[in-house]
């Protein structure tokens, strides 16, 4: 039991502190594919600690939304974080639910924050609000369906069984075909979710594209620190998800501290690696225009969607 | 005999290389003459081999049996008056101006590469080489077809290529599929591509492997013998290549095309039946005719009449071999001789009509058998062939087809019989229109260099067109009788 | 070193999933340039997936293969492709006749109708591979769409090879591959119609100023 509670504990340390790690190394990989030096490597963090210590100003126009949301959201994600499995594949707190619950959470902070960027009543919110709309409606679907591609096989929609399971299995992959797909779709998802390019640039706020950007426009602050900090675990949960649900080699099948730390490691240097992948498409990839992203969303989708009826076609 | 097989093949191929060198019309005439005739010699040494009841085979890779004879037969003999006819033809072309000497040579470079290809498939012991040089004579018909350089050959052309080159490629996944299947009976290796060792091996060879095979040769191949629905490349490129070109296409490629189907039936059928691939090729053959047969009705341009009837004759053949049985096998057979004789008449007319007025319109054209009697006259007989009149051949293979099919399936003989008559009335009624009455317009007459050898061409065909059928000559019978071997059929040939 | 052929076919199942995948990006891809470079990816992986056939079975002339595909379809063909599109200067936009998400699912229809077809020889158990063929024909499927959907000349040509890189995938990993031979003779005939194709997209031009094929609509009863 306490075992458990410590577990948890510290996987809640490792990912906040992690996540704005994975955000400085996108950016630090950008600038030196642009010939900049770029920030130091705390730079996240100096931010996080300077917005937090920054007073607040709130809209006289705003309800109690607009101040709920920051912890809401935060606390959505950071519990989301927590069923997925980071270092061990058997998270203690795997009863509270499968990847339903997961989306979900994630889902209800994507709520409030397009609900908050209405709130203020800003040109410029509501925008941001309705393009979010769009981009969720569209990316959910695709994401629990790449998952359930690979759960299938695992024969369970809880995080913690499909990577216990996968992690045990001898090879490289389980099922390529449908997994490749299944892959290529929640990495689309991954890109959309977090705001970055082709779907949003989260280095600019020029209005006629962004999305995010857009919705947390009147945010500062802590709360403007909560969000960025909620938005580094988001992108942090999604590259756990691609790294561990598909490639869960190294991770901890056991609980025992040597293992988990190697686990620990192993992680970091998965996630990076995807961090860095980001950093390389954003380089080199335009934004795609707000019409065009429907069609790169809809790819996430049939491909996942393709996944799942592969699995029922060829193994059923 | 090997000598004479090698000759056959090596003739087009050694003309057109030696054409690239050529400086002068003359030497060009005399060039693409010597290759006929040698076409035409080598032809019949093979032949006459294969009619004696030995196969002529060389080393591991050549090999005529009696199949392949017949093809040689088909092939060298349209090929050599489509050659000789080419020289008038472009001599013409030449006299006149549209064509200066670099693409007069450059024709005749394509034109032997193109006889060289279709002479070579059928020859091959290999399904997989024999793909190769199918894929060969695709590609340098391709260059043939957009010849012209106007837009109406550029679109002609390009329709060719793109639905040409997917049929092609779709049938080398088809011969992929049989290599598959014969490779767990005959191992990995050459051996197990071999037309003869897998015609053997036939019967072990896993059907549903064979049956998926099939399908796509018979999409693939039945692309480029323009059976419907993928014929839509057909009558654009019959109507806009040079007009020899129009008549190998249509004589002598479609016939290239179903050999290859046919000659896949031959391993398929043991394995699965006859029924599978026998009721593919009758609904395609029926679609054929129909589709034909209504766009027939409405043509306006003379070359594309004829291109629709090549598409009805391909399907008239495919349901003679889809109902099988010694009449309809041997039906198509004959059917596709004299289609390939009869057809490439009639285009050889069609080309002179085109050379004299400059246009395609039927409208236009009246009067032909005053003004030119020769061609008037070869294009009458050549469309009364084609439409099923006796005394010629093609009466007697649609018999043949119709009788067979009554006794296999009834409703297929009637649906057969209903669309040879409307095909007969549209075509007919077309070239009569053409034939008959007065001239309207003078038109540019033939220069004697060019009209001697169009002539020529003309003469031979249909000498042989209703020399073959009057009374079926001895060595067509005796190339007839192995070929129950190979299309393994039971019964006399009627 | 020794695989282990479990690991073996599933590196083989990974790749020509690999491709599978790139024809998707074909599809869902607006700029020609993109597509060409996507087609050469698709290249590589075709070459990858031969060369780890041939190490599997032992079949050395699938190297020879492996790299005619590098030579031809990674390296050759794309650059004539390149030079065509740069000439042409036809760098906008694809025109499409059926838009992307409904290509998406078509294309997806697609793979399944060919997973459904070649099941009963999928069970037949001689595959190297349990997937290869379906997606083998599944990738000549969705060329032949490619062909069908868009309209420039350039793409129909990617469709055109692309349903070659199916159909290579099909002879490597269903059959082993053909003998030389026949491996030769076909890359031959690849690299000569390629060839042909770009003349006659050169002609068009000329002759049209244009390489949308759409505008070939003369020819029509």
């Amino acid at each position: 039991m306490i075992e458990s509670v410590l577990i948890t504990v510290v996987q809640m340390i490792v990912a906040l502190l992690a996540s704005p790690f994975i955000v400085g190394l996108i950016r630090k990989v950008k600038a030196h594919l642009q010939c900049r030096q770029g920030p130091g490597w705390l730079q996240p963090y100096y931010d996080l600690a300077k917005l937090f210590r920054k007073d607040v100003v709130v809209s006289t126009h705003t309800s109690w939304i607009f101040t709920a949301t920051p912890y809401i959201l935060f606390s959505s994600t950071l519990t989301a974080v927590l069923l997925v499995p980071i270092f061990l594949s058997k998270v203690p707190l795997n009863f509270a639910g499968d990847i339903i619950t997961v989306v979900y959470l994630l889902a209800l902070g994507t709520f409030f924050l397009m609900l908050a960027g209405l709130d203020a009543g800003s040109a410029f919110g509501g925008m941001g609000s309705s393009r979010e709309a769009i981009v969720a409606s569209l990316t959910e679907p695709a994401m629990i369906l790449s998952i359930f591609a690979v759960g299938l096989t695992a024969g369970s929609t809880n995080l913690s069984t499909i990577v216990h399971k996968t992690a045990l299995l001898q090879g490289i992959v389980t099922d390529p075909p449908p997994h490749l797909m299944a892959l290529a779709a929640l990495f689309i998802v991954t890109l959309a979710e977090t705001g970055r390019v082709p779907v949003d640039n989260p280095a600019t706020h020029l209005e006629l594209t962004m999305i995010h950007e857009a919705m947390i426009l009147e945010y500062s602050g802590r709360y403007l620190a909560l969000i960025e900090w909620a938005s580094a675990l988001k992108l942090l949960l999604f590259l756990t998800l691609i790294s561990n649900v598909f490639a869960p080699w190294g991770i901890a099948t056991e609980r025992t501290p040597v293992w988990m730390a190697f686990g620990v490691a192993v992680w970091l240097v998965k996630v990076s690696g995807l961090a860095v992948l980001i950093g390389l498409i954003e380089s080199m990839f335009a934004k795609l225009r707000l019409f065009r992203v429907t069609d790169f969303l809809g790819l996430a989708f049939i491909l996942s969607l393709l996944a799942i009826i592969f699995f029922y076609i060829l193994r059923g | 005999m090997a000598s004479a097989l090698i000759i056959l093949i090596a003739a087009p191929l050694v003309s057109g290389l030696l054409s690239l060198a050529v400086r002068t019309r003359p030497v060009m005439e005399r060039l693409q003459m010597g290759h006929a005739a040698v076409l035409w010699a080598a032809m019949a040494a093979v032949v006459a081999g294969v009619a004696a009841g030995d196969d002529v085979s060389f080393g591991s890779l050549l090999h005529a049996d009696a199949l392949s004879a017949f093809m040689d037969l088909m092939l060298a003999f349209v090929g050599g008056t489509a050659l000789v006819y080419a020289v008038g033809y472009m001599g013409e072309k030449l006299s006149r101006g549209p064509v200066e000497f670099p693409r007069y040579r450059r024709f005749f470079v394509y034109f032997d590469l193109f006889l060289f290809a279709m002479v070579f498939a059928v020859n091959l012991d290999n399904i997989a080489l024999m793909w190769i040089a199918v894929e060969g004579s695709t590609i340098s018909a391709a260059l043939s077809v957009g010849f012209d350089r106007t837009k109406a050959a550029l679109e002609a052309g390009w329709k060719y290529i793109i639905l040409n080159f997917v049929g092609i490629t779709l049938a080398l996944f088809g011969t992929v599929l049989v290599y598959y299947a014969s490779e767990h009976v005959l191992g990995v290796s050459m051996e197990a591509l071999k037309w003869s060792v897998l015609a053997r091996a036939a019967g072990s060879l896993n059907p549903v492997v064979l049956k998926m095979a099939f399908v796509f040769v018979m999409i693939g191949y039945g692309t480029k013998a323009g059976v419907a629905p993928m014929h839509t490349w057909l009558p654009d490129a019959h109507a806009e290549a040079p007009t020899p070109i129009s008549a190998v296409l249509s004589g002598l490629m479609l016939n290239l095309g179903l050999y290859a189907v046919l000659r896949l039936k031959t391993i398929v059928d043991p394995a699965v039946g006859p029924e599978f691939a026998g009721s593919i090729m009758v609904g395609l053959g029926l679609l054929s005719m129909t589709i034909a047969a209504t766009f027939l009705l409405i043509q306006r341009d003379y070359k594309r009449l004829f291109a629709y009837s090549s598409i009805e004759h391909v399907g008239i053949v495919l349901v003679g071999f889809g109902v099988g049985g010694a009449a309809g096998v041997f039906g198509g057979l004959f059917h596709m001789i004299n289609h390939a004789l009869a057809k490439s008449t009639a285009f050889y007319a069609a080309g002179r009509v085109l050379l004299r007025y400059g246009h395609k319109n039927i409208d236009g054209v009246t009067g032909l058998l005053r003004q030119m009697p020769l061609v008037g006259g070869a294009m009458l007989l050549a469309a009364l062939a084609l439409a099923g009149m006796p005394p010629f051949g093609l009466f007697i293979s649609e018999i043949l087809i119709a009788t067979g099919a009554y006794d296999k399936r009834p409703w297929v003989a009637y649906a057969f019989l209903l669309l040879l008559v409307v095909a007969f009335a549209a075509l007919v009624y077309q070239v009569f229109r053409m034939v008959l009455g007065e001239p309207k317009e003078t038109g540019v007459p033939m220069t004697p260099g060019g009209g001697r050898f169009t002539d020529f061409a003309l003469a031979a065909n249909l000498v042989a067109m209703g020399y073959i059928g009057i009374h079926m000559p001895g060595f067509l019978r005796a190339l007839f009788i192995p070929m129950t071997r190979v299309f393994h059929v039971l019964g006399e040939i009627p | 070193m020794v695989i282990h052929p479990d690991l073996g076919s599933q590196l083989v199942n990974l790749c020509s999933a690999l491709l599978l995948l790139t024809c998707f990006a074909i599809i869902a891809q607006r700029r020609l340039s993109a597509c060409v470079d996507l087609f050469a990816l698709q290249s590589v992986f075709l070459a990858v997936t031969a060369a780890l056939v041939a190490f599997l079975t032992g079949a050395h002339h699938i190297y020879i293969a492996a790299a005619l595909t590098v030579v031809i379809k990674v390296i050759i063909l794309p650059r004539i492709l390149k030079a065509v599109i740069e000439r042409l200067n036809v760098k906008r936009e694809l025109v499409l006749n059926i838009n992307i998400p409904s290509s998406l699912l078509i294309c997806g229809a697609l793979v399944i109708l060919a997973f459904y077809i070649t099941q009963p020889i999928i069970s037949l158990g001689f595959l190297l591979t349990q997937d290869s063929l379906a997606i083998a024909l599944s990738i000549v499927l969705i060329g032949f769409f490619i062909m069908i959907a868009r309209k420039k000349a350039v793409t129909q040509v990617i469709g055109f090879l692309v349903i070659e890189n199916g159909l290579f995938l099909g002879a490597t990993a269903a059959a082993y591959g053909m003998p030389l031979i026949v491996e030769l003779g076909v890359f031959f005939d690849i690299l000569v119609a390629g060839l042909i194709i770009g003349v006659y997209t050169h002609r068009l031009q000329d002759t049209f100023d244009s390489v949308d094929t759409s505008k070939l609509t003369g020819l029509k009863e």
